[in-house]
């Protein structure tokens, strides 16, 4: 599944859901594929797919960007055939 | 302590030295202000009365006789709190659901737990609190309750929740029940892994709930004034998120509600929520007095939350060169009272150390009539450790290899794939594994009766939001600000990072504390992330004010900032073009702040990401008394990735502690309830934490692989080393008895069955 968003189409960026993740949200799809320079774009790409889960991807996940993790952040950038990864948000103690 | 350091380059003054902390002397001296040691005028002194059962619908409370005692001021009940509509919000593994929330700081159709707090009075003295507390009658409908995991899942358990579907399960289950959460994560052609394996071995564990044991009960002191302005003191993990939750459990604005960080004695996860505080602030608005709850330690032992106990069953197939090619894990935790145990950590951190083709992790949170669990250290991991390390070990011996060299074959490293779906972007655990494969004492012979174990143990540490200020006074001294609370050797740590940043003696910084109103937003000092988020948030402020003193000495030179560069804590020009200028000091340039643009000072925030996981491998030596089961550790010697050491004596610490922890959590420590479900071991003399007398030498090994997201190259600290302890020495026991023990904690008397079982 593609959602072409930028306005300078370059080499998409994966994007991958856990498995329970993608049950709830994205029918059971566990990866796609975008056009985006920074997880905004990622984000916004994949509220255009499944309405309403930006933000719950805001709110429920971190990020990781080719295996390095990130809080979910919009100025994050993402470079042309990255991996981006939404996992589960850690709490420690 | 031994060093293993690899790859760092950079060359450090100060950080990586153990200078005295700067809350050092206040706190051996007595002089340091914990959330008890605060008072105000007029002040009035809370008691809580909390349920005896632990199940129980309330069919009414009678306060009358309670509120009509001379002294008594107000009385709250779980009523007079805001209700929340059900939702969970947030995070999935820590997704908070203020409907359930509201009920755990006190109950209201049902008491869920013994302890379970059921009303509270305020009054003059605390013995007048007492009293009241005693006048108030409640009548009970005792209901059946339900204490250990296993039990709480069956078909007709008594139910918590009459209304609980389990999550996660599709179809949604057409009947509730104690399970609130299944969650799955796999990789892979399971079937097939074990199909190519030579040697597969399955077992079943038992972990008990074990608590933090933090030395100082949760307090707080609340003044609510007559325009609605809130202060809160109080000690926590975050001072922030204690606002954020009792604004909203008692209906407020954040922006009215101040909180004081007092000083913390221990929280290892344990402070990271709120249980007083809400009434507190509730009670001063009711009474127009400033409000003081203290805990007991019994309080603390039967309404705040350890972490879960388990029942797990775990799976591992391997080759008989030491490749692993499949393992599985059933995991179900012990929530308490309400959902939200750490099983998905559990089940992502089982067996992240290692590359493994296929893959299965289950989960299962469940409710049962015990306080809420809270988070504690590396929360989750610690438990499916236990049994993972432990199949590993069994592993290890049937294919005849070494149990450290069957896990370095396997290790993760940057670019390894894990159960979760991203690959891991570090390396950091082979370089533990080598450390102890190093050490002089791990082939060191054993005698009679004593045996060696090993075992790894994942953290993922943390990252975050965190704020930082940096001011340079008018004698070039520095002042540093976060509102992160102090744990751990924070105010050191960031006080290090920011003299090395400046280039200044780390003793003319002066590191604090900040309460809510005068620093922006941190979040909890918790998952190891304050020295890494925190530290990040120090450094771009000191890097701020370097600019800022570039600029003046460029005006003080009359030159451009371009012809400036800061070296060693001093302006000085770039060469000898721009002129003959003697360099400044931070004092010259804060003598001239004035009249080159007023104070000097600057404040960071950042929600610091690139964080990097941190792995721990330990070996222990034990020796079991065959006549009493009793278990006394030898010698125990524990290898952690820690990025970088930024103060090399605390990281030992946090070793150390992560380690002490772990062997109370494996030997002795244990919630104890009775057929009634009453906790019968509330308090220290019978919930045995370990003591110095119990313990050896334990020796820490500073491993650095520097984490290149970080300008120190930190990783974190404060969790991984809690996770190996328990499997580490239940393999120890069963190389010197024979005996496997699978069950938590490894007593005297559990052991001494197993010696008896033959």
């Amino acid at each position: 599944m593609q959602a072409d968003i930028a306005a300078t189409p370059v080499k998409a960026v994966k994007v991958t859901f856990t498995a329970g993740f993608s049950r709830r949200y994205t029918d059971s799809i566990r990866e796609f594929e975008v056009q985006a320079k920074n997880i905004r774009g990622v984000i916004r790409a994949m509220n255009e797919l499944f309405p309403g889960l930006g933000e719950t991807l805001e709110e429920e996940t971190s990020i990781a960007i080719d295996g390095v993790i990130h809080e979910v952040d919009y100025t994050q950038p993402v470079k042309p055939g990255s991996e981006v990864f939404f996992i589960p948000r850690i709490e420690g103690g | 302590m031994l060093t293993n350091t690899k790859d760092i380059e950079q060359v450090m003054k100060v950080v990586g030295t153990s200078p005295v902390r700067p809350d050092g002397v206040p706190k051996v001296t007595g002089q340091a202000q914990y959330g008890a040691d605060y008072s105000l005028p007029g002040m009035l002194w809370a008691k809580v009365l909390r349920s005896p059962h632990a199940h129980a619908r309330i069919l009414s409370v009678d306060t009358s006789k309670a509120a009509a005692l001379p002294g008594v001021k107000g009385i709250i009940l779980g009523s007079d709190f805001p209700d929340h509509p059900f939702d969970y919000v947030g995070p999935e593994r820590v997704a908070q659901n203020y409907w359930h929330m509201t009920r755990n700081i006190m109950a209201r159709e049902k008491a869920l737990f013994e302890g379970h707090a059921i009303a509270a009075v305020a009054a003059t003295t605390l013995a007048i609190a007492a009293e009241a507390v005693s006048l108030i009658e409640v009548k009970y409908e005792v209901l059946q309750h339900c204490i250990d995991v296993e039990d709480a899942m069956k078909p007709d358990a008594p139910l918590l929740f009459e209304d609980m579907i389990t999550r996660g399960v599709e179809p949604a289950p057409s009947k509730p029940s104690n399970i609130s959460k299944r969650l799955e994560f796999s990789v892979g052609d399971i079937a097939a892994g074990f199909a190519s394996a030579d040697e597969v071995v399955e077992m079943s564990f038992k972990t008990a709930a074990v608590h933090q044991g933090y030395i100082e009960p949760h307090s707080c002191l609340a003044r609510y004034g007559a325009d609605g302005q809130c202060e809160l003191w109080s000690a926590s993990q975050g001072h922030f998120v204690v606002r954020a939750y009792t604004a909203k459990l008692v209906g407020m604005e954040i922006g009215n509600l101040l909180v004081h960080p007092a000083e913390i004695g221990g929280g290892f996860g344990g402070k990271t929520v709120v249980y007083v505080e809400p009434m507190a602030v509730l009670l001063s608005r009711k009474t127009g007095h400033p409000v003081k709850i203290m805990m007991s330690r019994e309080d603390v032992f039967k309404s705040t939350g350890p972490t879960s106990g388990s029942s797990m069953t775990v799976k591992i197939g391997v080759k008989k060169d030491g490749t692993i090619v499949a393992a599985e894990g059933l995991f179900k935790f012990q929530a308490g009272a309400f959902p939200g145990s750490p099983v998905m950590n559990a089940t992502m951190c089982a067996f992240a150390p290692y590359i493994i083709p296929n893959v299965k992790s289950v989960g299962f949170d469940v409710v049962s009539n015990r306080p809420k669990s809270a988070a504690y250290r590396a929360p989750g991991s610690p438990i499916s450790a236990f049994a993972v390390e432990s199949v590993l070990d069994i592993l290890a011996k049937k294919i005849g290899m070494d149990p450290l060299k069957l896990r370095l074959k396997n290790a993760v490293k940057a670019g390894s794939p894990t159960a979760w779906g991203p690959k891991h972007s570090h390396d950091g655990y082979a370089e533990t594994i080598q450390a102890l494969l190093d050490h002089p004492q791990y082939n060191k012979p054993l005698g009679k009766n004593q045996g060696r174990g090993v075992a790894s143990g994942f953290w993922f540490n943390g990252g975050g939001e965190s704020t930082a200020s940096v001011h340079i006074n008018e004698d070039g001294t520095v002042v540093i600000a976060t509102g992160s609370m102090d744990v751990g050797g924070s105010r050191a740590s960031m006080a290090l990072m920011a003299a090395e940043t400046l280039g200044v003696p780390y003793e003319s910084v002066r590191s604090t504390v900040a309460d809510t109103a005068s620093i922006g937003y941190n979040h909890v000092t918790g998952g190891s992330r304050v020295t890494y988020a925190t530290g990040i948030a120090v450094v771009e402020a000191c890097n701020k004010v370097i600019e800022d003193l570039r600029l003046r000495a460029s005006l003080m030179w009359d030159t451009d900032i371009k012809n400036v560069v800061w070296s060693d804590g001093y302006a000085k020009p770039v060469d000898k073009s721009v002129g003959n200028f003697e360099p400044l000091s931070l004092k010259a340039i804060a003598g001239k702040r004035a009249v080159t643009g007023g104070p000097i000072g600057y404040e960071a925030s950042t929600n610091a990401g690139g964080q990097a996981p941190g792995f721990s491998t330990q070996f222990v030596d034990v020796e079991v008394d065959p006549e009493t089961g009793a278990v006394k550790i030898l010698q125990f010697v524990a290898a952690q990735d820690v990025g970088r050491a930024i103060h090399r004596d605390y990281c030992a610490g946090q070793i150390v502690g992560g380690v002490v922890q772990g062997i109370g959590w494996a030997l002795n420590e244990e919630y104890i309830y009775d057929s009634k479900g009453r906790l019968s071991n509330a308090g220290f003399l019978d919930y045995r934490i370990p003591v110095a007398s119990d313990l050896p030498m334990i020796e820490a090994v500073l491993v650095e692989v520097p984490n290149p997201s970080h300008p120190f190259g930190v990783k974190g600290v404060g969790e991984a080393n809690i996770v190996p302890p328990m499997a580490a020495i239940a393999n120890a026991i069963e190389n010197a008895i024979g005996r496997r023990m699978t069950e938590l904690p490894m007593s005297p008397p559990r052991v001494l069955a197993a010696i008896d079982a033959g």
